[in-house]
């Protein structure tokens, strides 16, 4: 009767969750106007700075292993504060490009299609950035490469420059 | 009322099953089925499974051991129709999506390749029954179909709801209806395979999942073949910024 119990408990759970993503779809697709507002701008020359392997080797000498170990930990939560950060502007450019996929100009759909997808390619790179962030923050002496996150993110730069620049050609988008 | 072979009982076994067969019909006519083959397939081939399983329910000479039998025969149709259509389904979600494709494609090997172990530790440890082999195995290959079934499908919504991903409204119907099935009857089949159920209780259990059926092909004819309701969406309105001093400054980080 156990297994009966945890398989209607898995059951139940779901079903919680289809239904809540179906009622947050229904939502979502009643749209929202001023998304835009929502980004916040990240400071890349500290994000940067913080992701620089060479920052690390030059700490690594300089500090005693201890001292290091706690600089380097404060260093990763400020990293993952970013990457956190990126991520939710990511889903809000998802967000901005799925109101702007059925556009019926082609060259602004277009944009919004490639921003949705390069806004997705952030998310998954900022998911696995966060995980070996926090790995890291186990193992403060590894070695952590944060590039996939930066990369991805100047191709949403661009991406979102483009989609800004096709609705409207005064005014660009920051990330 | 909430009893076997009751007018209720009878109407919840049959009409999800026509209703389905005329949405099979109504796909065909309006040229859907080349875009979901292997739903129109799930629709055609299940309802005629679950009508003849009906049939032999119904008709006095067939034997118990026959009926088991034919049950049998439709469970293994059944359940390979649904993997192919669970597959329909991921290809369906993911192929908008290049970039979180592969991913995808990865986290669903891997969920199915664990909730196929769990649902095999599951059907070990369930009760045996040695003097109906044939009725018990059945509520436990229901059990595992569903489990994998359950844990594939909310998977694929999970993972849609991290990355914000909007599949296609059929697409989603079909995932959705499949969902809440699969849901009901894992839970359904669970109970009757590992718990000591009463002939009444195994009646509510039917009458149960046969109600929750008929919801989700009410679903599939909403979502596949009400039109999408088409509402304006304002223009985004963009920031001022300086968004190209930004783009300098990130390429040179990068490059």
């Amino acid at each position: 009767m156990t297994i009966a119990i945890i398989l209607v408990v898995a059951a139940l759970v779901t079903l919680i969750v289809i239904l809540t993503f179906t009622v947050s779809q229904g939502l979502q697709s009643s749209g929202r106007t001023g998304l835009a507002t929502e980004i916040r701008p990240i400071d890349v020359a500290a994000f940067r700075n913080l992701v620089d392997p060479a920052e690390d080797d030059y700490l690594r000498r300089r500090l005693p292993a201890s001292d290091f170990r706690l600089v380097r930990r404060e260093r990763l939560r400020a990293m993952a504060a970013y990457v956190q950060l990126a991520k939710r502007n990511a889903a809000v450019l998802v967000r901005i490009a799925q109101n702007s996929t059925s556009a019926a100009d082609a060259q602004t759909a277009e944009a919004a299609r490639r921003l949705e997808d390069n806004a997705h390619l952030l998310q998954r790179n900022c998911t696995f950035a966060i995980m070996k962030i926090y790995i890291a923050l186990a193992w403060p002496s590894s070695n952590l490469a944060a590039a996939p996150v930066l990369q991805g993110y100047a191709q949403l730069n661009n991406s979102a420059m483009l989609l800004g620049r096709l609705q409207n050609p005064a005014a660009t988008m920051r990330i | 009322m909430l009893q076997a072979h009751s007018l209720l009982w009878h109407y919840l076994w049959v009409a999800p099953n026509i209703l389905l067969l005329f949405l099979a019909f109504l796909l065909w006519r309006r040229g859907i089925r080349e875009q979901y083959p292997i739903f129109f397939a799930f629709a055609i081939v299940g309802a005629i499974e679950q009508l003849v399983i009906y049939a032999a329910d119904v008709i006095p000479t067939a034997s118990p051991e026959t009926w088991w039998r034919i049950f049998w025969v439709g469970l293994v149709v059944e359940g390979l129709l649904k993997f192919a259509l669970l597959g329909e389904i991921f290809a369906n979600v993911f192929a908008s999506y290049s970039s979180l494709a592969r991913l995808g494609k990865i986290l669903t090997r891997g969920v199915g390749g664990v909730l196929t172990l769990a649902g095999a530790a599951a059907a070990a440890f369930a009760p045996k029954d040695s003097l109906f082999g044939i009725v018990s195995g059945a509520h436990l290959l229901e059990q595992t179909i569903y489990l994998i079934e359950c844990g594939l499908l909310v998977t694929v919504f999970l993972f849609s709801a991290y990355f914000r991903l909007r599949p296609a409204r059929p697409v989603f119907g079909i995932a959705l209806g499949l969902g809440i099935s699969s849901c009901f009857h894992l839970a359904t089949w669970a109970v009757a395979a590992n718990g000591e159920l009463s002939e009444s209780g195994r009646s509510v259990l039917d009458l149960l999942h046969m109600a929750a059926y008929h919801v989700c092909v009410l679903i599939w004819f909403y979502y596949l073949l009400a039109p999408q309701k088409v509402t304006a969406k304002a223009a985004v309105p963009l920031p001022e910024n300086n968004l190209d001093v930004w783009n300098r400054e990130l390429e040179r980080l990068v490059h």
